[in-house]
């Protein structure tokens, strides 16, 4: 699946910003306090978000107790408050739930659905939204389109806030692989299995190509080892990641997990056309990125990920 | 303390919601706030107005025929491509007592025969034998995917044995009915979840057990409501009587409602958890809306599923 140099490029522009930045913020439990971090850490980027619609796109896949596997709801809503005084016109939150077909039980029990009505923020249950049929701006899976979901199309500002967790078939799931989510799967449907079969690191690729987040908020408060998406070890790792340029914020979140970023597929050929993974072209911002002293544990076939 | 009178009209503001949000093609949007027919909803919604005084039975029913493809499956939307998907399953369950549409339902049948899981070829059972065995499960057993090109899972096989069991005679061309209804049937049993009940179809996975869903379950105990004395059935019978009462969502608790009722299990407690939930009527998602209809007229929609319950 490389783009070899003798080969056309398998995707159409090259997306990627001169440089990128990132910000590793330190935070060792949900709180409310998380809203000052992010008041304090949004800021640090150079981005404008006045008057436009802004979509939270968090990683919510399914609900077992005691298992990390879902962006903090307390992350969101503090994600949410700080566009909303940074002055967008709307704010509202929209996922696809790719194991669980019931959102609003995965809404109820994950926490989301009291915080959501609290804070009168609006959810689009993304697998049941209006499809447009989508040109892809890649070719990586060969697929030429997909039907997404109108409110990730026409969203001004698209936020991709994973859970940083490792994963069973894809290595990790961070920002780009949390764009998943975005398959409606009233379509395609649970799991999303067209990707499976086209090929999960391409599809991440093409996904993308064609549907650009604009920034990053990534909850490693409590991340994932092992056996992720759903029934890793919850893995306290005590950061926040802010980005504005997912293949950067997934570059920096495998170094923080123990991985070597050049070895995830996905984010290698991503720091070909869609942002920067090469710490040259990162300007780290807050804290610096240190490897832990023990890497994320992954699956055996995953091993090959970890620096040395 | 709710009451029957509260059901009734529980489910006669549920109905006049529902019969609000036709939209003028006769079809239903998958949201509240949508006007892009979807086949799922509509086909609920269907289901749930049947034969009753309320909506427009007629123009949905002429939605579904117009929308059919040419090759007898059904699309998500309108203008979806035209291989057809896993709603074909539901399309000829919902037009079921319509006798223009037995020509439909009938090329929908044919393409529902023709339609398997991609592990029904040998080249990929052999590929699941020997090189990707993370998943736990019998390639040899195979029922429907969500649609053509990939692998089989619960929900789409449970609502195509729910679509084939109505038809009358296996006859002609459909001598093929009982067979895959079989294969579809031992593929449920083969992906159930070690603690009982189903999720998608993943019971175990890196050697994990994967917990099951309540939603899952029961439309696979719906397709199986004939099947009462297997213990596989009857350990998610009950894996679902003790998650129910704990439901809070509309979908899962109305699927659960019409499983349990298929198999004779008592439902008051959990009929009238339905009709007091608040806001039922203002539910977005217009399939949640349209289930809750059939959950709290569950007699009919079991007659609507071809369920004798």
């Amino acid at each position: 699946m490389v783009t070899a140099p003798f080969l056309l490029p398998k995707y159409h522009s090259d997306q990627r910003p001169k440089r990128s930045r990132v910000a590793v913020l330190h935070a060792q439990q949900y709180s409310q306090e998380l809203d000052q971090l992010l008041a304090a850490g949004i800021p640090l980027f150079p981005i404008n978000v006045t008057g436009k619609t802004v979509v939270l796109k968090p990683n919510l896949v399914d609900y077992i107790p005691g298992n990390a596997i879902n962006t903090h709801p307390l992350l969101v809503l503090a994600a949410a408050e700080s566009f909303r005084r940074l002055g967008a016109k709307s704010v509202l939150v929209a996922e696809g739930p790719g194991h669980q077909r019931d959102t609003q039980l995965v809404l109820a029990q994950s926490g989301y659905e009291q915080f959501l009505r609290e804070e009168k923020i609006r959810f689009v249950d993304l697998n049941r939204d209006e499809l447009i049929r989508t040109p892809l701006h890649a070719s990586y899976t060969g697929m030429k389109d997909l039907w997404l979901p109108r409110t990730v199309l026409e969203a001004d500002f698209l936020v991709s806030m994973p859970k940083i967790k490792a994963h069973h078939w894809s290595g990790v799931t961070l920002s780009m692989k949390n764009m998943f989510g975005v398959v409606p799967g009233a379509r395609y449907g649970w799991p999303k299995n067209i990707l499976h079969w086209k090929g999960i690191q391409e599809s991440i690729l093409d996904l993308c190509a064609t549907v650009p987040i604009c920034f990053v908020i990534a909850d490693g408060i409590v991340a994932m080892e092992g056996n992720g998406p759903l029934n890793g070890t919850p893995r306290p790792l005590g950061r926040v990641v802010l980005a504005d340029d997912p293949v950067a914020a997934d570059a920096t979140c495998a170094r923080l997990m123990g991985f070597d970023p050049s070895r995830i597929v996905h984010v290698r050929e991503g720091a070909r056309f869609l942002g920067n993974a090469a710490p040259g072209f990162i300007d780290q911002v807050a804290e610096a990125v240190a490897p832990p002293a023990i890497p994320f544990r992954v699956v055996p076939e995953f091993l090959n990920l970890y620096t040395h | 303390m709710p009451t029957v009178t509260t059901d009734a009209i529980a489910l006669s503001n549920v109905l006049a919601e529902l019969a609000q949000r036709q939209l003028p093609c006769g079809g239903w949007a998958a949201l509240a706030s949508s006007s892009q027919p979807a086949i799922e909803p509509t086909c609920y919604a269907a289901l749930a107005l049947g034969s009753l005084p309320v909506g427009d039975i007629e123009r949905a029913q002429d939605f579904l025929l117009r929308t059919q493809n040419p090759n007898g499956s059904w699309p998500v939307v309108p203008g979806d491509d035209q291989e057809g998907g896993w709603v074909t399953s539901l399309a000829v369950i919902a037009l079921r007592d319509l006798v223009p549409s037995i020509s439909a339902r009938l090329q929908g049948f044919h393409w529902l025969l023709n339609c398997s899981g991609k592990e029904s070829n040998w080249l990929w059972r052999w590929k699941f034998r020997t090189a990707d065995r993370h998943v736990r499960f019998d390639p040899d057993k195979y029922g429907w995917p969500w649609f053509p090109d990939t692998v089989s899972w619960v929900v789409p096989t449970a609502f195509a044995i729910l679509a084939l069991n109505q038809i009358p005679c296996s006859c002609g061309d459909l001598e093929r009915i009982p067979v895959r209804v079989d294969c579809g049937i031992q593929m449920l049993f083969d992906r159930v979840c070690p603690g009982g009940g189903w999720n998608a179809g993943n019971g175990v996975v890196y050697g994990r057990p994967l917990a099951p869903h309540a939603d899952d379950t029961a439309i696979a105990l719906l397709a199986l409501s004939d099947r009462g004395q297997d213990p596989i059935v009857q350990r998610a019978v009950q894996y679902l009587e003790r998650v129910a009462p704990t439901l809070t969502a509309t979908w899962s608790l109305a699927w659960a409602i019409l499983a349990l009722a298929a198999h004779r299990r008592p439902i008051a407690p959990l009929h009238d958890s339905l009709s007091a939930l608040p806001d039922l009527s203002s539910t977005e998602d217009t399939g949640t809306l349209a289930l809750a209809c059939l959950a709290l007229d569950y007699s009919r929609a079991l007659s609507a599923f071809g369920v004798t319950g």
